[in-house]
């Protein structure tokens, strides 16, 4: 059987077109990132509180918010109507991320969830240990620390790729492999901003993730280019990589066909926990493939019409 | 068989018998009923077959994951002699410039002591001379107080009693605490926090201690900083007012001090008492806030963080120094019915000397039992040394009459009048809510005071059936993931799609065999990462397919067309999985426990690809080629 019979799709002629819509999506994900001042942190990277707690049934969230204006930890007061109340995964459970408050004592989020605990007798586990799905509290210092690290990881990471590449092929391909990273990079972090979705260590392993993927398809189609450049001496280049990306398109479509599959099972199957890094796969799936053919070989192109050959 | 082949047949097996060796004990941990792990936990072999299997991570087993700081500028401040204003001053500006993420104590510590030009040798003589010689002593110090942290946290958790815990150094001053399957979060935190400093104080007389509110008041009523404290208390509603007296006294924008202005607008509807009486408070603010408890003073419940700020504010700290003295509340609150019916719980407040009459250093012994009187309420009863018994004899004797607080981490547990002489060294605390606490603090006793207390930088807890809902989901994921890449593949490329899902199911394996080996932890971004393995590591198969099948249309033989096309996906192959391992390399350097999960896996999942896809099933496609007569290939 064969899903894609032989192809001759001038990939390098729709280029203009790639172009248009990788910059439009890019400036839309850039506009929301500036109208909401940049990109939405989770408690991992801005210090603060996370608890989420399970409930015997559906619990109704304007509830539990107005139970959460006033919040009384041995006489000290605290409002948290404000603060992101909302379902986890199912309907009763609930999540509370909450920022750091001045003055927090150490036992807050155990307090707040005594709070709760105590405030839906009725909805409630017996014990109070089945009641707690999570509690994360990060420090101010740790969060900006684990910012620092990740932004380090993210940039050793295409530093590193770049490298390889540049021993590998040449330097041009190089940089045609790293516009399609910072591209896929950008739009994934684009869409989280505009649905509202936040940014968590796992996302950025999701991200790393993505880096590698997008350029595991991206180094098939160049070894493709090399391995062709040399048989194909009578064509131009462009036609040489449209030939490639032809040649290699079954395989393309294959492997991110397998990948979405397994990365749409964990979104859908997965479970709460890892349901931020499942969708940010899923989109990194889908543009990294459209980058290694649209974005990544069309600069291939382009950086090899503006350097004279000998 | 070809005798060509024999070497890699036997090079495949061995792999596979390896595989199913280490994966042994993990099959067996899953599959043997309780009962029969029960039997093996009796016979000592359970933590054995346990360390070979493959480890869950506390976010599959539910458990508490904390990063513990040493607070340097309280141990430092303790190991000052002559400890005064300016020496507090510099430790304040240091613990404040120590929120920036990778500040270094030592360095903010000297460069704040040039800034104040602060006089080191004043307090630290006993560690040299200069600045240089003090600042490195110190260092030792540091170095010393958090090993032992360590030593005694360890202690601490080992007595508790989990299993496997993971209690390890970070950097220089920090500890990295991993407690699984941990049912108490809160009694966990007590128990790692708790900095066991046990402190015996007298308590000041009855007319000492009204004196002290007197003046307190008075100097609450003449302070200028009760706008600061106005301030401070602003979001805290916690003082409020009856709802009559509010209405009479409307707020007002002259100098009388109303509640109002005191402790920000009130909000009428949320008073279920009225804990301060309005003209009481204006002629004496402080004493407003408390009651009479008996003999005792008490403080409500909702007025523990304003008298809690108004003992911190400096003018009150002056007072409590110049009399010598400080003021502590009790441990736990008791719960009275009011005067208006109401249930309300009550903190007692004590004005105490200020240095400790004796410390926990003479415990020797520290046990909890249910107490002889009525109800059976649970005490810790200690054994000092022989130099503790002594001077607790010498204590008892000469206070006769007065009481005595004992003091654990500044919170009062009990101040009994001293009846008699005590010269058998021995004592017990009361004051615990129940047995556990009463053997947690048995337990932070017997191992000894920490040199300093230490701060919680971060704090990750995972319930257990959060856990477990996690394996689950995350096990029926990669199941589901699994079937249809296999599915997929079998009816794309029939045969050879056959021999493409025995190399994935491998893959699998030998994956989680590796990380039984290496007793690796699995994730549960570690179980997202195999997903993502059998995803992936289809697709160096299906390089190789796509040339065979590029190799056919070209009209080679079926043998020619898999030489060829194993040829040219070899570098293909390896080029496009590098990069992800770059990728995985990376991750694993800088994240912590689930992020080096993922990155573990990745790796291997991505490694054990290659080796399944350009090594196994080569072999098989040649066997097969190798048949005689074959024709076709079925790919």
């Amino acid at each position: 059987m064969r899903l894609i019979k032989e192809t001759h799709i001038k990939f390098m002629d729709q280029r203009r077109f790639a172009f248009v819509l990788s910059a439009v999506v890019i400036l839309a994900g850039i506009g929301s990132l500036v109208f909401q001042g940049g990109p939405k942190l989770s408690i991992d990277f801005k210090g603060g509180t996370m608890i989420a707690v399970t409930f015997n049934e559906e619990v109704d969230i304007t509830q539990v918010r107005t139970s959460l204006s006033l919040v009384n930890v041995e006489g000290q007061t605290f409002d948290l109507s404000k603060e992101e109340i909302k379902s986890f995964g199912d309907p009763s459970n609930i999540s509370i991320r909450i920022s750091h408050q001045e003055d927090e004592p150490d036992n807050f989020a155990q307090s707040v969830i005594n709070h709760i605990y105590k405030t839906f007798p009725e909805l409630v586990p017996p014990e109070p240990k089945d009641f707690i799905l999570i509690i994360e509290k990060v420090g101010p210092k740790i969060g900006s620390e684990l910012r620092g690290k990740a932004i380090m990881a993210v940039i050793s990471a295409l530093a590193l790729i770049l490298l390889y590449i540049s021993i590998r092929f040449e330097f041009r391909f190089a940089l045609g492999a790293i516009a399609a990273l910072v591209h896929d990079i950008v739009v994934t972090v684009g869409i989280f901003s505009i649905l509202g979705y936040e940014i968590s260590l796992s996302i950025i392993a999701a991200f790393l993730t993505i880096v590698g993927y997008s350029l595991n398809d991206t180094i098939v189609i160049f070894d493709r280019i090399r391995e062709n450049v040399k048989k194909r001496q009578r064509e131009s280049y462009a036609e040489t990589v449209d030939h490639s990306i032809n040649e290699s398109l079954s395989r393309t479509v294959i492997t991110s066909l397998t990948s979405f599959l397994v990365v749409l099972i964990l979104w859908l199957f997965g479970g709460e926990v890892i349901h931020g890094f499942a969708f940010a796969m899923i989109i990194g799936v889908v543009v990294g493939t459209y980058s290694s053919i649209y974005v990544a070989s069309p600069i291939v192109v382009q950086l090899h019409a503006s350097t004279p050959t000998k | 068989m070809n005798k060509k082949l024999t070497p890699r047949y036997v090079i495949i097996s061995l792999v596979l018998l390896w595989a199913v060796y280490s994966l042994w004990p993990t099959v067996q941990l899953q599959t043997l009923s309780e009962a029969e792990l029960e039997t093996m936990r009796e016979e000592g072999n359970y933590g054995a077959l346990e360390s070979k299997a493959i480890k869950q991570g506390l976010d599959l087993k539910g458990g508490m994951y904390i990063v513990l700081e040493v607070d340097l500028p309280a141990l430092i401040s303790n190991l000052a002699l002559n400890r005064d204003e300016k020496l507090n001053r510099v430790l304040e500006d240091v613990t404040e410039k120590m929120d920036q993420p990778e500040a270094d104590f030592f360095v903010l510590l000297t460069q704040a002591i040039t800034d104040h030009k602060l006089r080191l040798p004043r307090y630290y003589h006993e560690y040299g001379s200069n600045i240089d010689e003090i600042i490195t002593n110190l260092k030792a110090q540091a170095d010393d107080a958090i090993n032992r942290v360590l030593e005694i946290l360890r202690n601490r958790v080992d007595q508790f009693g989990v299993s496997e815990p993971t209690i390890q150094k970070q950097g220089a001053h920090r500890i990295i605490v991993e407690l699984a399957g941990i049912q108490d979060p809160e009694r966990a935190r007590a128990l790692l926090q708790s900095t066991a400093l046990l402190e015996f104080f007298l308590v000041k007389d009855a007319e000492v201690t009204n004196d002290l509110l007197t003046r307190i008041d008075k100097i609450l009523k003449g302070s200028e900083s009760l706008e600061d404290l106005a301030e401070d208390t602003e979001p805290a509603d916690s003082i409020t007012v009856n709802e009559e007296t509010a209405k009479e006294t409307p707020v007002s924008d002259d100098k009388t001090i109303s509640v109002s202005e005191l402790f920000g607008e009130t909000e009428a509807d949320i008073t279920d008492s009225a804990v301060v009486d309005q003209r009481l408070f204006e002629d004496r603010p402080f004493s407003a806030l408390l009651r009479n408890f008996g003999t005792d003073i008490g403080i409500p419940e909702k007025n523990v963080y304003a008298v809690k700020k108004i003992i911190n504010m400096p003018e009150v700290q002056e007072r409590l120094n110049a009399g010598n003295g400080q003021l502590l509340q009790s441990n736990d609150s008791e719960q009275i019915t009011n005067i208006d019916g109401q249930q309300e719980n009550i903190f007692r407040l004590y004005y105490l000397e200020k240095e400790p009459e004796l410390t926990g250093g003479v415990i020797e012994e520290a046990n909890e039992r249910l107490g002889s009187q009525v109800g059976g309420q649970p005490v810790v009863l200690l054994d000092m040394n022989n130099d503790g018994t002594k001077q607790w004899s010498r204590i008892t004797g000469a206070n006769i009459g007065r009481r005595i607080a004992i003091v654990l981490d500044k919170k009062v547990h009990m101040a009994p009048s001293i009846r008699e002489k005590i010269s058998q060294g021995g004592t017990q605390i009361e004051g615990f809510a129940d047995i556990n606490e009463a053997k947690d603090i048995a337990i932070v006793l017997r191992a000894g005071a920490l040199p300093a207390p230490v701060n919680i930088l971060e704090e990750r807890i995972v319930g257990p059936s959060l856990g477990a809902d996690s394996v689950k989901k995350g096990t029926w994921s990669v199941l589901v993931g699994l079937a249809l890449v296999l599915l997929f593949m079998l009816f794309y490329y029939k045969i050879a799609g056959l021999i493409a899902d025995f190399a994935l199911i491998w893959n699998i394996l030998l994956v989680l065999a590796v990380l039984a080996s290496l007793q690796a932890t699995l994730t549960l971004p570690g179980i997202a990462a195999l997903i993502l393995t059998v995803g992936m590591s289809i697709d160096a198969n299906v390089i190789i397919f796509e040339r065979i099948r590029e190799e056919l249309r070209k009209g080679k033989s079926p043998k020619a067309a898999i030489d060829g096309g194993y040829d040219r996906a070899l570098t293909t192959i390896i080029d496009a999985n590098l990069t992800t391992v770059i990728a995985a390399l990376v991750l694993y350097q800088f994240g912590t426990g689930p992020i080096r999960g993922f990155a573990t896996v990745l790796f291997w999942g991505i490694v054990i690809s290659m080796f399944t896809a350009i090594f196994v099933t080569r072999t098989i496609f040649n066997t097969l080629a190798q048949r005689k007569g074959i024709q076709r290939l079925s790919i």
